[in-house]
C-alpha cells in the first residue's frame, strides 16, 4: 500500500498539531478526544480502553520518536487514522527511553477485510524511518504540509 | 451506553486483540512491535470477565461460540450479523439502559 492510499483514511479534522500531554495516560486521552471530535464518535471510552489494552501488550512507541497506537474496535465502522505531534515530547515508554514527538493512531473495525490497517501500519513505519522526513513533519505548518511531507512532495 | 454492554464490547475488543497476536503476532513483531505483555492482557481479560453479570457472560460465551462475535454493530438500522432490520424503537430502549438482542439471530446489539 502506498502512502497516498494510507492518507485517504485521515483528514484535517484528524490532525492534532501540538499535544499538551506529556505522560502516556493523558496523551492517550488527548488522542482519543481528538478522534472523537474528528469523526463524531459516540463511544470514545471504548476506544480509549482498547488503546490502553494495546499498550499493556507492549508500548507502540517503536519508531525513533514515533508511536503507533492501534487496534480494532467495534466503536468504529471504517479505518481511521489520527495524526498528532508533540513539540515538548511525551513519555510513551519507548524502547530507547527517548520522548515521543509523532503519533499515528490507527483504529479499525473488527471485520477490517484485507487487513487494511496492518498494511497501513507497515507503510507508515517504513516511511517514518527517514530522519529528514521526521524533521519536516515536526516543522510542517499545517495538515496539508504534514501530508505533503509524508508523500515526499 | 449500558454499563454491562460497555464491558462486553471492551471484552470482545480485547479477545480480538489477543487472537490477532496469537495468529499474526510475527507480522507485528516484524514491524518492531513487542508483544511480551500477552499474559498480562489475558489476566486483564479474566478481570474484565469477572465484572460481567454471570448470566450475561454465559450468553456472551454461547453467542461467541456460535457466531465468532457475540456483539455486533447496528449500521443503517441493520444487524450486521444477519442483516435483519432492527426497529428504530430499539435504539431508545438501549439508551434507556436495556441490553438489546437481535430478534432474528440473537446477537447482542451495539450502536457505534
Ligand atoms: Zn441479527
Amino acid at each position: 500500500m502506498d502512502i497516498a492510499e494510507v492518507l485517504k483514511h485521515t483528514s484535517s479534522d484528524l490532525f492534532l498539531p501540538d499535544l499538551q500531554a506529556t505522560d502516556k495516560t493523558s496523551a492517550l486521552k488527548e488522542l482519543v478526544a481528538g478522534l472523537a471530535s474528528g469523526i463524531n464518535l459516540k463511544n470514545p471510552d471504548t476506544i480509549l480502553q482498547m488503546l490502553q489494552s494495546r499498550e499493556e501488550l507492549g508500548s507502540t512507541a517503536v519508531g525513533p520518536g514515533v508511536a503507533f497506537p492501534h487496534g480494532r474496535t467495534l466503536a468504529v465502522q471504517e479505518l481511521k487514522i489520527l495524526l498528532a505531534r508533540s513539540t515538548a515530547g511525551v513519555d510513551f515508554d519507548s524502547e530507547d527511553g527517548e520522548p515521543t514527538h509523532l503519533f499515528f493512531v490507527l483504529v479499525a473495525p473488527p471485520q477490517d477485510m484485507g487487513h487494511q490497517y496492518i498494511k497501513s501500519l507497515a507503510t507508515l513505519i517504513d516511511t517514518i524511518q527517514d530522519a529528514g522526513l521526521r524533521e519536516k513533519l515536526m516543522a510542517a505548518d499545517n495538515y496539508e504540509a504534514f501530508c505533503a511531507a509524508l508523500k515526499g512532495e | 451506553m449500558h454499563p454491562q454492554l460497555q464491558l462486553l464490547v471492551a471484552l470482545q475488543d480485547m479477545m480480538g486483540m489477543i487472537r490477532e497476536i496469537e495468529e499474526q503476532g510475527s507480522e507485528l513483531e516484524d514491524m518492531g512491535f513487542k508483544t511480551e505483555g500477552l499474559e498480562k492482557l489475558k489476566e486483564a481479560q479474566a478481570e474484565l470477565e469477572a465484572k460481567i453479570d454471570p448470566q450475561l457472560m454465559g450468553q456472551f460465551r454461547r453467542l461467541t461460540k456460535k457466531f465468532g462475535r457475540a456483539v455486533v454493530p447496528v449500521i443503517g438500522n441493520s444487524c450486521t450479523g444477519c442483516f435483519a432490520q432492527i426497529p428504530t424503537s430499539f435504539v431508545s430502549k438501549t439508551n434507556a439502559g436495556r441490553l438489546q438482542r437481535c430478534e432474528s439471530c440473537g446477537r447482542i446489539l451495539y450502536w457505534p
